[in-house]
């Protein structure tokens, strides 16, 4: 063995090296840790999370009931509840629902809306309590969840 | 496999003899363990501290995968599949969707092949820095996991910036990508790749050069080249033991031919090699990406395809190089919008066969450092 | 009343004295700081490993997590207490009971300061030593009376451990101890006699004979970690393993016994570590910097750390977010008056110059603790076959060389005398 090598083994250089990693990285700035509650994770634009339906600017439904979502959707979770209007012979939406509790949210749905109108939007917190409000109605598809702000 | 149970009660072998008498001892590795990297069952038959035997007992995370496979339509079916090996949930998309490409004799815009090069090898690295966040955590180093799961959370801004999800992407579609790069994707990537390159030699200190980490790892669960062919294991592990395949450049796909880099391989076979393979490995991965990144086609991201698939009556096989091993996917179609059969050849599943061969005649602390160095993940074992 | 306060102007410790009344103030402090030491040690530990490993520990159970421990301790008392069934109860009870005392008991010799032990032996390094060496019995009464295969297997494993390392332990110690007579011809096994040698002979005993004494305390160092069970060394307890060692079916009050017991171990041999050879309580460079100056400059520093310690808290009172985090920014602030009240009070005349020697002391045994924790966060475990190589086949070869050659420097006027008439 070269001398070199005997003189690092000797010295546990190796040990003190990996000694001085761990040292460096208890600097404040390398902590990666966000409090959850106090400090919350703004997500990407595409982030897939709870889904809402969209409505036009004037209040109208965007959603044609075309069953587009239903049909793509790999758990079969979407129920699209219509009735055809008589006169314009298009359909209207009365029902929508949606099950949250077996949702992979892989997107399917808000790629295939032809109108764009059922969205994944960006929040993540949608904790319930117990298994009864995991269907979600029209109603709170349409709502969506406003975020809360973290009181003691 | 001998049809004799592999370990009976011991009254029943030998009556009278107590515990303490008998030399082999036998002793359950339960589902729940920290350090099965998931629900794997291994009975050991040890005597004293030598392992004289092992047998993995595996569908406790059972889910039917394949068989949902033949109720989803070909597109449905894509979200399932992320689910394998859910580490690395972009390498197992790219797969399906090479598979069912091949059997429809799709041909894809050469955007779409950059942008699945760069997410998959982006992938590979996320999948990689997890394994040895675990695996040195198994053995015994606690920080070297904090600082992987921080490197990987990089990585993982890039998914979320691209899919909309940071674990179970379902980032490509049959026929290209759904989504373009998003604004600032390069600087972003690069950015990744820079910072990454550097953090690698924090690793490189703390760990490779390491006595202690060098005394658990060298000579550890040894697997000469023979014994890997004849196990039929792929990936990093065949590589560490000398063979030089890697489907990349055996059989290149999604035009991995365009791209510039080695293959890294080790000499003897056992654990610290295919610790250092699969570091070496990481930085070609960086490079790829890098080269990717740089030369992005431009052009569309889709080829066209009818919005209900029904792919002509056949039959694929695709193979690809996922961290883990080689990920193969063998689909059987009979005209309909679902398929007939998906079957996945999961490199995990068949690389634990020779964990026994590794383990037998070591002592017991070596098996969970066994277990890691496969770099198996059970959502792949059992499906 | 008046044999009572005049104690306070001797200069020997109470045991010394024969002052029973201060004897048991004394036992009391004593058992009081190990136990704040104790809890101190949980908070560092958990703060100190999560900052190098990039994230912040405890925050959210008092300000900065500082009443952690406290949660900890109030969640294992309310444990339910579980005795395994075919467990052989008397030693079940007592195992715990056996290790905490002698952890305790090693500290009777232990001085912060000249008048600051219970007692000085003149055994004092030797008692300390035979006394932890009887902790080993209480981990394996407790892996035998767990009735449990793998407690047992664990607790042989652990004891084999304590035993190799002890050895090489001792042969340090041995070292140091022939250091003490360089000077004045004669060696002390007190443990207030070593330090008064190192004054006397105006070096810490890790400097002097360069590099031997050196490598001593490197060997004791490595030695002390194998010794109390802790990383790199603590395979018998390490979660990821099989064999989950002697403490398994412990739970509750009882763990937390064991676990007191440990630190309390860690202490009592950084302990020995510091009086042997960073120079107990002696204030850095008492000669290099000598004089009545430089005595009460150094004899500040106490009073100044904790005013500075309490400034922290104030300046991470400031930082936190003071609507949602009231109560927590509350006490932070109250602890940090209550820092630099303490800090306020060291700095008074008559309080500082008893108050420092503690001081110093305590310094040093807190940079073994962080070394402590340090290789806990930074190195993989050894395997057990590789411990018990490197304590039989390594450091047992290395420090009886450290022995021999520390005696020979130690005699070589009278060998030089002897052959070169």
């Amino acid at each position: 063995m070269k001398i070199g090598e005997v003189l690092r083994k000797v010295f546990l250089v190796d040990l003190l090296k990996g000694m001085a990693v761990t040292f460096r990285h208890q600097h404040p700035k390398e902590v990666v840790t966000e409090q959850y509650p106090l400090q919350r994770p703004d997500v990407a634009e595409r982030f897939r999370g709870m889904p809402k339906l969209l409505k036009t600017e004037d209040g109208k439904d965007l959603c044609t009931a075309c069953g587009a979502c239903a049909l793509v959707c790999p758990e079969k979770l979407i129920k699209v509840g219509s009735v055809r209007d008589p006169e314009t012979k298009k359909k209207i939406l009365t029902d929508f629902d949606f099950d949250i509790g077996r949702c992979l949210f892989c997107g399917l749905c808000e790629e295939a809306c032809p109108p764009e109108c059922l969205d994944l939007t960006q929040t993540y917190e949608i904790g319930l309590y117990s298994r009864e409000g995991t269907v979600l109605n029209r109603q709170q598809l349409e709502d969506g969840v406003p975020r809360k702000v973290y009181e003691k | 496999m001998s049809d004799e149970p592999f370990y009976e009660s011991l009254e029943e072998v030998e009556p009278g003899k107590t515990f303490l008498d008998s030399r082999e001892m036998v002793l359950n590795m339960g589902p729940q363990h920290p350090s099965t990297h998931g629900v794997l069952r291994v009975v050991l038959k040890l005597d004293g501290e030598k392992v004289n035997g092992l047998e993995c007992i595996v569908g406790y995370l059972h889910r039917g995968i394949e068989k949902l496979g033949e109720n989803r339509t070909w597109i449905n079916y894509a979200p399932f599949v992320d689910r394998l090996d859910y580490t690395a949930a972009i390498s197992n998309n790219l797969g399906y969707c090479l598979a069912v490409e091949k059997l429809m004799g799709l041909e894809i815009p050469k955007r779409a092949q950059h942008l699945r090069v760069i997410l998959t090898e982006l992938c590979r690295l996320a999948a990689h820095q997890l394994w040895l966040g675990t695996h040195v955590l198994d053995v015994g180093a606690v920080t070297p996991l904090f600082y992987a799961f921080r490197d990987r959370e990089t990585i993982l801004d890039v998914f979320e910036k691209y899919c909309g999800a940071r674990l179970t992407t379902h980032s490509f579609r049959i026929g290209g990508c759904r989504w373009d790069a998003y604004e600032g994707f390069s600087q972003h990537v690069l950015k990744v790749c820079d910072d990454l390159e550097t953090k690698l030699r924090d690793y490189a200190d703390l760990i490779t050069g390491n006595r202690i980490w060098k005394q658990r790892t060298k000579g550890v669960g040894k697997l000469t080249a023979e014994d890997c062919i004849n196990y039929a294991i792929t990936g990093p592990v065949l590589r560490a033991s000398g063979v030089k395949w890697d489907v990349r450049k055996a059989q290149p796909y999604c035009s991995y031919d365009e791209f510039d880099f080695d293959i890294p391989i080790g000499t003897e076979g056992d654990t610290y090699d295919r610790y250092l393979v699969r570091v070496a490995e990481m930085r070609q991965s960086i490079r790829i990406v890098r080269q990717a990144t740089e030369g992005l086609a431009e052009g569309p991201i889709m080829a066209r395809v009818a919005k209900v698939l029904r792919p002509p009556p056949g039959e694929a096989y695709v193979s690809i190089e996922a961290p883990k091993g080689e990920l193969g996917y063998f689909v059987v179609s009979d005209g309909s919008p679902s398929a007939y059969r998906v079957r996945v050849r999961p490199p995990s599943f068949i690389h634990l066969q020779a964990l026994e061969k590794m383990c037998k005649g070591g002592l017991v602390a070596d098996v969970v450092a066994n277990i890691g160095t496969l770099d198996i993940v059970l959502g792949e074992v059992d499906r | 009343m008046n044999g009572f306060l005049q104690y306070l102007s001797s200069n020997v410790t109470p045991g010394e004295a024969g002052n029973l009344p201060w004897v048991v103030i004394y036992v009391l402090l004593i058992f009081t700081g190990i136990s704040i030491g104790v809890i101190f040690m949980n908070w560092f530990e958990r703060k100190v490993m999560a900052r190098m490993q990039v994230r912040l520990g405890p925050m959210r159970v008092g300000p900065l997590g500082m009443l952690q421990p406290v949660a900890d301790a109030i969640k294992l008392l309310l444990k339910e207490d579980l005795v395994p069934e075919k467990a052989d109860r008397l030693v079940f009870w007592f195992a715990p009971v056996w290790v905490t005392m002698t952890a305790f008991t090693s500290f009777i010799v232990v001085p912060f300061g000249r008048t600051h032990a219970v007692t000085d032996m003149n055994i004092g390094v030797l008692f300390m030593l035979g006394v932890s060496s009887l902790g080993v019995l209480g981990v394996i009464m407790a892996g035998w009376a767990s009735n449990s295969n793998y407690s047992l297997m664990g607790s042989l494993r652990s004891g084999a451990q304590m035993v190799s390392y002890e050895i090489a332990m001792s042969l340090a110690v041995i070292s140091a101890v022939l250091m003490t007579s360089r000077g004045t011809g004669t060696g002390t096994l007190s443990m207030i006699g070593i330090v008064e040698a190192q004054m006397q002979q105006q070096t810490w005993f890790a400097f002097s004979l360069f590099p031997v004494g050196l490598i001593a305390l490197v060997i004791f160092s490595i030695s002390m970690v194998a010794e109390t069970n802790r990383a790199p060394f603590d395979l018998p307890e390490a979660e990821s393993e099989l064999v989950a060692g002697f403490m398994t079916e412990y739970s509750g009050f009882r763990w937390s016994l064991f676990f007191l017991a440990e630190y309390a171990a860690m202490m009592a041999v950084s302990a020995i570590a510091t009086t042997l050879w960073l120079g107990g309580w002696l204030r850095p460079f008492p000669n290099l910097l000598s004089g009545p100056a430089w005595d009460t400059a150094f004899s500040l520093v106490p009073g100044l750390t904790f005013l500075a310690l309490g400034g922290l808290c104030f300046w991470a009172y400031r930082g936190m977010p003071r609507i949602a985090l009231r109560n927590e920014a509350r006490g932070l602030a109250g602890f940090g008056a209550f820092l630099a009240g303490v800090g306020l009070l060291m700095l008074l005349p008559g309080i500082r110059m008893r108050v420092q020697d503690i001081f110093w002391f305590i310094l040093k045994i807190g940079f073994f603790m962080y070394l402590y924790v340090w290789y806990r966060t930074t190195f993989p475990r050894y395997r057990f076959d590789q411990l018990m190589r490197l304590g039989w086949k390594v450091l047992l070869p290395i420090s009886l060389a450290v022995v021999i050659v520390s005696a020979f420097i130690g005699v070589r006027h009278e060998l030089v005398a002897l052959f070169w008439r």
